[in-house]
């Protein structure tokens, strides 16, 4: 297919509305503006898609991305529009699953217990070298088998662990504990032949996929080696695990991940 | 010996992830009374979680997922039947994913054709000696 030539009548107009709006901050003009890029809104929310958010709620929060990238753009960069809205807009729409999934709040009580559970799993897991089973966390800390099952699922499920969160112990970064880039992990991406959405994490994410999934180390030993706990390793990893999946089916290079 | 079907237990869920704290729960309670530790369980949960994101991916809202569990003296056995994918098709770059993430945590990992369409996916956690 041809391709347009740069300087499209259609084009013209657009670089004249927001030359317009630059000046005016009309409001017609802008809603002209946002008109003329919905597909653009459209077609990114759709990359989002299959995450558990409804499409209309992915499609007013690209929206809002937009605005932004039209009240920012300057027409004088000699730059398209598109090229700069859609990080613009891929970012609005990164920023609310972020919100989404770390507004998880537990009872007190639960994180209590939480608290309990995760450090008589690593007392057990130094003292023994291997993982306790549900009867014997029940059996050290006197919570019953059913309330420990509840407690280790419950915030598993709340817990959105980052890869920068504090570690369990100590005010380190788990980014410092994983350590930089290990060159064995090209295997890694070998083993998976899946080398475009690896280079999209980060080599600390790669690290820990790479001590569970080449080095074969079970949780507790990972734990062991970070110092940190097994429930965060845990999460660490599903963590880990769900990213490089999105990466698979929606291959965006993405934001550092935060909380 | 003789094996010793202790339970069995099957859940139909929603192919919907906030079905996935459901059957977490199942796992890992079920794991227990095999008498695997936290780490094995935790496996098999990654493993039927990536599985479930799989096949969610596949799936419309109405249809349904079923998960059966066999528990028995030595090893834990979680059967996702009806499973519209073919997880064994290396053309797809998630299939291959998947199935890598599945199979490096499972003891064992097996497909086979469901009389009723799709495919049985079986992966099996071993009680440590």
């Amino acid at each position: 297919m041809p391709r347009k030539p740069k300087n499209s009548p259609k084009r013209e107009k657009i670089q004249s509305l927001f030359r317009d709006y630059q000046e005016t901050r009309d409001a017609k003009t802008k809603s002209v503006l946002v008109d003329a890029h919905m597909d653009l809104v459209r077609s990114l929310a759709r990359r989002f898609a299959n995450r558990g958010e409804p499409q209309d709620d992915l499609i007013q929060v690209a929206s809002i991305g937009l605005l932004k990238a039209i009240d920012r753009f300057d027409p004088d960069r000699n730059v398209q529009f598109s090229t700069y809205a859609v990080p613009t807009i891929v970012g609005e729409l990164k920023r609310y699953f972020r919100d989404r999934t770390s507004t998880i709040r537990l009872p007190r009580g639960l994180r209590e217990r939480s608290y309990t559970l995760n450090a008589a799993i690593q007392k057990f897991s130094q003292e023994c070298g291997r993982s306790p089973n549900i009867s014997e966390i029940a059996g050290i800390t006197g919570i019953s088998e059913e309330d420990v099952i509840e407690g280790l699922e419950s915030v598993e499920t709340a817990a959105v662990a980052s890869l920068d969160m504090a570690k369990d112990s100590g005010d380190l970064s788990l980014l410092d504990v994983l350590g930089d880039e290990d060159k064995e992990l090209s295997m890694l991406d070998e083993r998976l032949s899946l080398a475009g959405a690896m280079s999209n994490l980060e080599a600390r994410e790669q690290n820990l996929l790479y001590l569970r999934f080449i080095e074969g180390l079970s949780q507790t030993e990972i734990a062991d080696r970070l110092g940190i706990s097994q429930m965060h390793v845990s999460r660490l990893l599903r963590r880990a695990l769900q990213i490089l999946r999105h990466e698979l089916v929606t291959p965006i290079s993405r934001e550092p991940f935060q909380t | 010996m003789t094996e010793q079907l202790a339970d069995s237990v099957c859940i139909r869920i929603q192919p919907d992830e906030d079905m996935i704290q459901v059957f977490r729960l199942v796992t890992t309670a079920l794991s227990n009374r095999v008498g695997l530790n936290l780490d094995q369980a935790d496996d098999l949960n990654t493993a039927l979680e990536e599985l479930f994101r799989f096949v969610i991916a596949a799936v419309d809202e109405d249809s349904r997922f079923r998960i059966r569990y066999s528990v028995l003296s030595d090893r834990l056995e979680v059967t996702a039947e009806g499973v519209p994918l073919d997880l064994s098709d290396d053309s797809s770059k998630v299939n291959r994913y998947s199935r890598f993430v599945i199979d490096s945590i499972t003891d064992d990992l097996c497909e086979s054709p469901n009389p009723e369409g799709g495919y049985n996916i079986l992966m099996v956690k071993y009680l440590s000696t």
